[in-house]
């Protein structure tokens, strides 16, 4: 099973994402932290397959969870999910190694790109 | 460099690419067409700011707000606020979680997760607005994490700090979400400096100065 965790500290925006998310996709177990020191913390214990991540977050910014989690495991593999619009952060977060940096509010389009980025990459585990 | 009417009239067009941004996002979420009113851009010193924005306080919202808000620094420096009339907000927020009740309420008691999603909202809209000047202009903002309360005597003081900052941009916008009209404000309290960077951006950027 494909484990998925997914970083935001609004109950809100989780909720929509796993929605979204658990329409197209089967056997994924769905995991959530509410900000990013635990999303740390649960990545660090967890090691999920994928990791959906919010930017602007309390005790950890987005940022710096994947510069963690990138020191774990340099293969991880992160979804950046933010309302930041922002070229430059943007240009930023994507010399971070990551899948996709994509912005919300996530809809039926940006969620299927995503589902076929966790797709693929299951498919290929 | 050019005069005043014609950089609050580019800045005002930056701002509506914002605002249209934001109306389309918010129109996502709720998966219901939002009509929005275009907005004029008010640039005010904090005195005239406090007046314009008690008449709103007074006349739309009748003193109580919900005010999603998110400070920027770094370059650009201030405080953006996103006002709401508080006995509209249940309505709103039920759209936005796609639940129905069988009567609207129009009380000012909100739930955690009424405070959350007012805030991701808030978080969302205020990131297009203020992301895409950004973009525009091409200077970088950073951003504090969303704040959220209802305030039942709002009066301008919350929102205008003559101490700290000392100009007063200033959107009202009206949303139309079937039927129900929803009279927002958006509140950028801004440094002089942090308006100068814009403006001159502007010139050079637009105007060829």
């Amino acid at each position: 099973m494909t484990k998925v965790l997914i970083v935001d500290d609004s109950k809100f925006s989780q909720k929509i994402t796993y929605s979204l998310l658990n329409q197209y996709l089967e056997n994924i177990e769905f995991l959530f932290a509410n900000d990013g020191q635990e999303g740390l913390e649960k990545f660090s214990e967890v090691h999920p397959d994928f990791m959906i991540v919010d930017l602007l977050m309390p005790k950890l910014r987005g940022q710096d969870l994947i510069e963690k989690a990138k020191q774990i495991d340099r293969e991880a593999n992160v979804i950046v999910l933010s309302a930041d619009v922002q070229n430059r952060v943007r240009d930023v977060v994507e010399k971070m190694g990551v899948l996709s940096f994509i912005n919300k509010p996530l809809d039926e389009k940006k969620a299927k790109e995503i589902c076929d980025i966790i797709g693929t990459g299951s498919r290929g585990r | 460099m050019a005069d005043n009417i014609s950089r609050e009239d580019i800045l005002t067009e930056l701002f509506n690419v914002g605002v249209g941004q934001a109306a389309s996002t918010l129109s996502d979420i709720i998966d219901k067409r939002i009509g929005l009113t275009i907005p004029n851009v008010r640039i005010l010193d904090a005195a005239k700011g406090k007046i314009e924005l008690n008449k709103y306080l007074q006349n739309v919202a009748e003193g109580a707000v919900m005010v999603s808000s998110i400070s920027f620094n770094s370059q650009l420096e201030g405080k953006v606020s996103l006002l709401f009339p508080a006995d509209k907000m249940h309505h709103f927020i039920d759209l936005c979680l796609h639940e129905t009740r069988d009567e609207f309420e129009d009380s000012l008691e909100f739930t955690d997760i009424d405070f959350d999603t007012i805030k991701e909202i808030g978080n969302i809209v205020i990131n297009s607005i203020i992301g895409e000047l950004s973009n525009a202009v091409n200077i970088p903002v950073e951003y504090t994490l969303p704040d959220i309360d209802v305030l039942n005597d709002a009066n301008a003081e919350h929102f205008v700090d003559c101490e700290d900052y000392r100009l007063v941009l200033m959107m009202f916008l009206a949303f139309d979400i079937e039927g129900t009209e929803i009279g927002g404000a958006i509140v950028i309290n801004m440094t002089l400096n942090s308006l100068d960077d814009i403006l001159n951006k502007i010139d050079k950027l637009y105007n060829g100065r």
